[in-house]
């Protein structure tokens, strides 16, 4: 938990001091893909407090959740459906699922240390 | 310990990774995010079309006019002077229309509807009026006109036209049907600002059966205005003031 807080914030910084720019086009995929990369860390900080943290599992979901997202936004676009709906429902709310594990497992480790 | 080291330089890299993507997207300029319909991109390049080409005219205007600089710092005696100075008299009665003309164009031969039945609501229909003139004159003006005559008046700056009952008023002179336009340019494009359908005279010929006749010729003759302005008003600004 602590270690992800920290590492967002060395990317942040490393993000400001870079100048990287891309065309718009690509926003709305990088953005699916963020999320999906977001939801992959929520689920390392849960698997980790939990114990059971898998590196594969973490690093495969990683790149594969985000590039199948991007995927699934690009051919939204040329198939004119919007399908990076799907990504953002199913990564959005397995967010929200992490996110509520993750506060049981922090709030309820307090008590069972003293 | 030696797993859960290893598990948070995990996490560590990728909370990086994570962070740094999330922020090179907030970073993107997003402004541009906006849609771009196919009229404002006709719209735009239609912009830069003109613009390009004010900027094109004015250049060549400053090198016209370094030249004239030139040629009157190069004078010297009386007479080159002298010269000079016709030349430029010739120049402005040539652009304001004190000047008779002669080139390739069109005339226009406009005449009433001379078919007995009326086609329109009333007979005003079957009439030439003053403002079909002045659409007629506009869109010749469009397509390049350089010269233009109505019944031999020549169309000045201040030249009006108005309506006078069964006929109209020109440079103050009463003119009636037919009405010859004559116009000097390059006759095709002439032509057609006057013939090309969904044109005003296209309209009043097909639509309201008012006879025009319209011929391109090689050599028309436009003769110079015959009077003389007289300004009681306006002035002259002296440039430097």
């Amino acid at each position: 938990m602590f270690f992800a807080i920290i590492g967002t914030l060395i990317g942040v910084v490393i993000g400001l001091l870079l100048p990287i720019t891309y065309s718009p086009t690509y926003a709305l995929y990088v953005s699916v893909a963020i999320l999906a990369c977001l939801d992959s860390v929520f689920g390392g900080i849960r698997a980790n407090l939990q114990d059971k943290f898998d590196a594969k599992i973490f690093v495969s979901g990683f790149f594969g959740n985000a590039i199948l997202a991007a995927f699934l936004a690009y051919m939204g676009d040329r198939l004119g459906v919007p399908l990076y709906y799907a990504a953002i429902f199913t990564f959005g709310g397995r967010l929200f699922e992490n996110f509520a594990v993750i506060r049981r497992l922090l709030l309820n480790k307090k008590p069972t240390k003293k | 310990m030696e797993k859960g080291k290893k598990v948070n330089l995990i996490l560590l890299t990728f909370s990086a990774l994570l962070g740094f993507m999330a922020v090179i997207q907030l970073n993107q300029d997003m402004e541009s995010y906006n849609f771009v319909t196919l009229r404002t991109i006709q719209v735009s390049k239609n912009e830069i079309a003109n613009t390009s080409k004010e900027i094109e005219d004015l250049e060549t205007l400053i090198v016209e006019k370094e030249e004239e600089i030139k040629r009157i710092e190069n004078t010297k005696d009386e007479s080159s002077a002298h010269s000079i100075l016709n030349e430029e008299l010739d120049k402005t009665k040539i652009a304001s229309g004190f000047c008779d003309m002669e080139g390739p164009g069109i005339v226009i031969i406009m005449q009433d509807n001379q078919a007995a039945e009326i086609v329109g609501y009333d007979v005003n229909d079957d009439v030439i009026h003053d403002i079909d003139i002045l659409n007629i004159l506009n869109d010749l003006r469009i397509a390049g006109a350089e010269a233009i005559s109505i019944n031999g008046q020549r169309i000045m700056p201040m030249s009006e036209i108005k309506c006078g009952g069964p006929n109209i008023k020109i440079n103050g002179k009463s003119l009636a049907t037919p009405f010859v336009i004559k116009a000097i340019g390059n006759p095709k494009t002439l032509y057609a600002s006057v013939n090309a359908p969904s044109t005003y005279g296209y309209k009043l010929k097909n639509l309201y059966q008012i006879n025009i006749e319209t011929s391109i010729e090689d050599k028309i003759n436009i003769s110079a205005y015959s009077g003389n302005f007289v300004f009681r008003n306006a002035n002259p600004t002296k440039e430097g003031d």
